[in-house]
Order: structure tokens, then sequence, then C-alpha cells
């Protein structure tokens, strides 16, 4: 219950933000790495560094991650089974074989089935997530944003400290 | 207006959440990696591994363990290894890679054998350890260790039978119908040879051509008589091939009642040794009783042989292939993680070199300083390029009598892999042990022990050697829970007379099909007491199951042994007449045809043709 209120609360917050709606999107689109692929991995601490020190929206981000979770544990065996494939192809055995070599990048766990095909799913759905979250801000802004911001609801969750904090990594 | 991309305030705080995350794993990561070690170890051996403490040495790139225990799987109250201090030399430029190569391990305050405080957890669970132990566990119920039977034959009275327990009557019953279905398959395919007609045209065309004269006939009679002869005798050999393709069929068949008839007389034997198990009737054969005494203990020693050689077949595997492992346990799907070893780079794992202090005290004559040693034990032997190997000599000898010699060599370099190791323990003190089926308990006392096991291709080919020897041998007697009877207490003589004891138990074959024996002094001596003293009582009894088996048998077996033979002999004869029916007007049309031939042209030697 308490995740979900603050799905809310974030989702809010991001879709009222001064962001514009490409940061927002942006923010998703790096967002939704974190939820596709297994948390634990060297690759989501890039992408974390990237969300706090590209000037996207960072609630976009947290938005991403949270709505993007259970589709990834959903999409667990279409990973494995990409991953799987691009691991057991002849062709690029040499690539996996010297990065499996190469100081640090074992440490990504790329040699991972669900590790290397979320993050090769994400990579190929980043840019559809970015145009598709990018034209829904835009929409709701355009209607339904405005009635939202006059609520009582709205009041309250901008009324609360954690929007202060919130504020400091506002685009 | 110009598009801001990088957000400098925040690199400050990015800065101090790395920071806290340096100092999580700084206050947090030699618990983890302990907790972790011991996971990874447990999961790895099929069998709990305590670690009592873990210091991580960055600067030495080194890892030292206290207190390790490793649980013996088969004896969950016991440790297999018991070490006070444990250091591991890692190679920095392999951990970057993240593979676990440790240059240099030394261990020190080792101990064997000694017993746990709480017994560790059974190995369960899906891994692959646990697997082994299931399958190695299965592996040694396949030996059937004989039950030593020492009831008095004065006990012995009457034999109750009941039929439908011989398996000779239910398989007679079987070939019954599968001679009756026999018989019927072989009349099917008398009938669908329909020679008849074949042999009559040929025999009315051969009588017709026998009238004709070729010089009446004329160029184009005779050539037409020919034609008709050529055609017939393809008919001839159609149906010669037809009867030969029965032949075939009828002589597979009868092998096949033949081998039938042959598992009735095995049947009958297993009868006899079922009839036989009923009396309960003592046995004085020595192999039984060396089997029946020491089978199980001995099975015990080649089974956790056979376990740990079943782990290396697993963790280290020859070439240099990608292999796929399971994933790492978390809240998402595990996946498979792929390996992927490169020649002339560092393995996952490799053990360069280890070195084992260890020392045993006190007054027994085994007493003294040992070191062992453990060279190359890595998860890729391809790229490591050397077998395994571990010894294992005492360093300082303080007793010329008493000795430890362990060597073992694990070579997977290629897919020829072969496993063997021997461990010699002389002037030790040797565990007593129960003897099944008497109230006796066996102390060999200081002795002598061998255990050699060798293990090829993957266990296609299995050789295994258990011996023990003492000179001091005691038995203590139990005979509080029941009294013996006579036989049971001429055993207890015998045996509790001799202070000698030498057992040799043999493994041989391969995994799927091992053959196993054991022998003893002990039986020898228990078979030729009992031999002498119930020999002829025994052999009375076992002549009365055989009498009473074969009445039970011998009416179900006896007629369906004549149906076989009739089926049989019917059949070939059967068949040898059609063939040599259709040899003879073969033969008969074959002398018409040269007749005609040669009187188209006299004197002239015709080619031969090919039909």
């Amino acid at each position: 219950m308490l995740a979900l209120l603050k799905l809310i609360q974030s989702l809010i917050k991001t879709l009222h933000s001064a962001g514009t709606p490409g940061q927002v999107a942006a923010g998703m689109a790096l967002g939704s790495a974190l939820g596709l692929t297994p948390i634990l991995s060297l690759h989501n601490l890039v992408i974390f560094s990237l969300l706090v020190l590209l000037n996207v929206s960072f609630g976009g981000g947290m938005l991403g991650w949270m709505l993007f979770v259970p589709i990834g544990f959903l999409l667990d065996p279409v990973f494995d089974k990409i991953g799987l494939s691009l691991l057991t192809a002849s062709s690029l055995r040499p690539l996996w074989t010297g990065w499996t070599n190469t100081p640090i990048l074992p440490f990504t766990n790329f040699n991972n089935t669900i590790v290397l095909g979320s993050f090769v799913s994400w990579a190929v759905l980043a840019i559809p997530i970015f145009f598709a979250a990018r034209y829904a801000v835009t929409r709701y802004r355009a209607t339904l944003g405005e009635r939202v911001r006059q609520s009582r609801f709205y009041k309250a969750i901008t009324a609360s400290q954690v929007y202060n904090v919130y504020k400091m990594f506002r685009p | 207006m110009k598009v801001k991309i990088f957000r400098w305030k925040a690199i400050g705080p990015l800065l101090l959440l790395f920071l806290f995350l340096v100092l999580l794993v700084w206050v947090f990561a030699e618990p983890v990696a302990r907790q972790t070690t011991e996971e990874a170890s447990s999961e790895l051996l099929g069998t709990q591994v305590d670690v009592g403490k873990l210091d991580l040495i960055p600067r030495q790139a080194s890892v030292d363990l206290r207190a390790l225990q490793i649980a013996d799987p088969f004896v969950l109250t016991r440790n297999l290894l018991e070490a006070d201090e444990i250091r591991l030399k890692l190679n920095p430029a392999a951990l970057a890679e993240k593979k676990l190569v440790i240059e240099r391990l030394t261990l020190r305050g080792m101990r064997f054998g000694t017993a746990r405080k709480t017994p560790a957890r059974p190995p369960s669970g899906k891994g692959f350890a646990p697997q082994v132990y299931r399958s190695v566990e299965q592996w040694s119920n396949q030996f059937k260790v004989p039950l030593l039977s020492l009831t008095p034959v004065d006990t012995i009275r009457q034999l109750v039978l009941d039929p439908t327990q011989l398996t000779t009557i239910r398989e007679a019953q079987s070939l019954l119908a599968r001679t009756d279905s026999a018989r019927k398959g072989l009349e099917q395919g008398f009938q669908q040879l329909n020679l008849g007609p074949t042999i009559d045209s040929a025999r009315a065309m051969a009588q017709k051509l026998s009238a004709s004269d070729p010089k009446q006939l004329g160029l184009d009679g005779t050539r037409q008589a020919i034609q008709s002869v050529q055609g017939t005798l393809k008919e001839i050999r159609d149906a010669k091939k037809r009867v030969e393709a029965l032949e075939r069929k009828a002589r597979t068949t009868v092998q096949s009642l033949g081998q039938g008839v042959q598992s009735l007389d095995q049947a009958r034997q297993k009868d006899f040794a079922f009839a036989k198990s009923l009396l309960r009737l003592p046995t004085f054969s020595a192999p039984e009783i060396g089997s029946a005494l020491f089978g199980k203990v001995s099975i015990d020693r080649f089974k956790q042989a056979a376990y740990w050689a079943e782990l290396a077949q697993q963790y280290m595997p020859p070439g240099l292939l990608p292999r796929p492992t399971p994933g790492p346990k978390r809240l998402r799907s595990a996946g498979e993680t792929i390996e992927f070893p490169k020649a002339k780079e560092f393995p996952r794992f490799l053990l360069q070199e280890g070195q084992l202090d260890f020392s045993i005290g006190g007054a027994s004559p085994i007493q003294g300083a040992y070191t062992a040693t453990v060279e190359g034990l890595t998860s890729t032997p391809a790229l490591y390029g050397r077998p395994a190997t571990i010894t294992a000599t005492r360093r300082a000898a303080s007793s010329a009598i008493a000795s430890i010699d362990v060597g073992a060599v694990i070579d997977h370099l290629t897919a020829r892999t072969h496993d063997s190791a021997s461990a010699r323990l002389q002037g030790v003190k040797l565990p007593s042990f129960d003897l099944p089926g008497l109230p006796l308990r066996l102390d060999p006392g200081t002795g002598s022990s061998s255990l050699t096991f060798s293990m090829k291709n993957g266990g296609a080919q299995l050789l295994g050697r258990w011996a023990i020897g003492s000179k001091q041998v005691s038995w203590l007697a139990d005979t509080s829970s029941r009294t013996l009877n006579e036989i049971e207490r001429l055993v207890v003589r015998v045996v509790s007379g001799l202070n000698d004891l030498q057992v040799v138990a043999e493994l041989s074959g391969s995994m799927a099909s091992p053959s196993f024996s054991v022998s003893s002094n002990l039986d020898k001596a228990i078979a030729r007491q009992l031999q002498a003293v119930v020999g002829e009582e025994v052999a009375k009894a076992e002549k009365m199951v055989r009498a009473k088996v074969d009445s039970l048998v011998a009416d179900k077996v006896e007629p369906v042994k004549r149906q076989v033979a009739t089926v049989q002999s019917q059949a070939m004869q059967r068949i040898q007449v059609e063939k040599q029916r259709l040899d003879a007007v073969e033969k008969q049309l074959n002398a018409e045809l040269e007749r005609l031939t040669r009187g188209l042209a006299p004197g002239i030697e015709l080619p031969k043709i090919k039909l």
C-alpha cells in the first residue's frame, strides 16, 4: 500500500514538475533500465549516476524504475531467451571471451542470460520509451494537468516535507 | 537558449552517496564475505561448511579464515576436516577479472574426523552436490549385501511354497503364450507363401517342353518357349526369396523360443534361491559370509570416494568450451551464467599451491608433524595444463612403524579423464564397527588400512581396493539383547578366537554397472567351521528345497518345453521341404532350357545368360 502511495506521489509530482516533457521522458527512459535489469548490477550504478548528473527529471527516473520493475519480473523468461541466444551465438563468442578476460567488465555480470537479455532489451526499448513518455506527459499537461493542480490531493502532496527534498533534484 | 546538459550541483550529493556505499562495504564486507563463503562452499561441496571468522587484508591481497569446519556429508556428527587458521594469498590481477586465483594457501592446525558440537545439515536441495549425494546413495544401494543367516538346522521343518510366487511358473505361462503366437505366425507365413500354383505351373511347363522338339517348334516357337521358361524361372526365384525370408523369420522365432527355454532354467535357479531363503538356511559360502560381514563397511568407503570423484568431474570439466552454470540467487530469475575460458588467461578458480601442515600428537605411533600439498586444483584444467595433485606425508619421522601416505591425481586435461587416489595408513587406530547379523562389535585396534580408487572417463572404468589388516583384534560381545542359538554361539566362538584380521574389498566395472567383492580370513574360518558342523544337514535341506520346487514346476515347464521343441522342428522341416520342392522344379526347368538352346544351334556354345 505504501509503495502504491509512493508511486502515486511520484507520478503526480513528476507530471507537474517544472521539467519539460522531454526531460521527464528522458528520466523515465533511463529509470526504466533500473526496473528492467537486475538492480544489483554494475551498469545500474552508471545509469543512476547519469540520472543524477544529467539534466533530466530525477523523479521521472524514479517513476520509470517503479513502473518497469513488475514488467522486468514478467519479462524475465524472454530476457533469459534473448540473453542465451546472444551468449551462445558463435559469431559473438570472441567478443564475450574477450570481455570475460578484461578487468572490471566481468563485474557487470554481462555473461548472465537475464542481465544481458534485459540490458539489450532496455537499450532497444529506451528510445520508444522516451517518445511514448514525452507524448504522454505532453497530453497529460494539456488535458488533465491544470485540474489536478487545483485539487486538494495535489496540494496535500506538494505540501509534504519530502517534496522539498525532491525539489533539489528537480530539473 | 542554451540547453543545460549537466546538473553540476548534483556531483556533491552523488560523491557523498558513493562515499556512503564505500563505507557500507568497509563495514559489512567481512561478515558478508564470511556468509557468502559459507553458503558458496556448502553448496559446492554439498556439506555444511562453517567459517568462524574472516579477515580481509587488502594490502596483501589476502584473506584469513579462522575456525573452519567442513562436515562429513556421510556422517553428520563428524567433521571431515577442521582447521584453526587458513590464509589465502590471492592474485589481484585475477580478482580484477572476477576470478579467484589462490597463489598460496597455508593451513594450520588441521584435524580430521573431529566430532561436531551440533550435527550438520543433511545435503538437500536441487544443487549439483546434493544431487550427486543422492545418486551416490542410490549407487551404493544397488550392491546386494546378503544377510548373514545363522538359523539352526533343527528348526527347519516344513517348506510351504505358493506356486504363484515362483518365477518359473510365471515365465512358463508367458513362454507358452509366446510359443502359441509364434506357431500361428509361422503358419500364416507358410500360407502366404502360396507356393502350390507356382510349382504346379512350373511342372506343367517342364512336362510340356519335354514332349516338344526344338526343330519342330522352329525359331520363333523356340524363342517363345525360352521366354516362357525364363518367366517361370523368375517366379520360382521370387518364391525362393519368399521362402528364405520366412526361414530368417522362423530362425529368429526359434532362437527367441530357445532363449525362453533357457530363461526357464535360470528362473528355476532363482526359485531354488527364493525357496532356500524361506528356510533361512545357514550359509557357509565364504564369499557370501564375507559380503554379509564386511559388505556395508567396504561399500561406504567406495561410496565416499565416488562422491568426491563425481564432484571433481563436475567442477573440473575438460576442454575450453563455454559452459553454463546456474546464475546467482536473487528475487528475480537467476538465469544462466556462461563462462568463456580463454587460453593463456586465468581460469575462474585456481589453487596454485596449497601448503597444509598438521600434526598428530599424543603417544600414538603415528604422532609427528605432517605436511600436505595441493597443486593445480582448478575449474579449467585445460588452462592450467597439468593434472591437480594432492599429497600428504610425514615431515619428521617419529616412529618407524607408523606412517601416513596419501596421494591423489585429478587429470581432466582432456576428455579422457582419470581420477585416482590412494591412501595408506600404517600403525593407525582403526575404527571399530558392528558385524551385521552377529551380536559382536569388532575392534581392529592398531593396524593398517589402504584405499585405492581410480575412475577413468567419467566413470566408464572403475577400480577400487580397500583393505584393512590388524593383528590386535578384539571382540566385544553383546549377549544381553537375546539368547544366542547354537550356530550363533559357534560363530561367536570361532571369531572370538581370532586375533588376526585381513579384509580386502574390491570394486571394478563402471559407475553404471559396478561389481564388488569382499573377502576376509574371518569368513573363511566361519565357513570352514559351519561346513564341518552343519554342512550335511544344510545339504539335505537344500535337496528338499530342490525337490519341492521341481515338483511344483515340472508339470508346468515340461509341456511348454515340448511344445517349443515341436514348433521349432516343424517350422524348420516345413521350410526345408518347400525349398526342396522349389529346387527340384527349378532344376527340371533349367534342364529343359538347356535342351532348347542346344537344339536351336547344335554344336555352338551359346554365351551364358545371366538370369
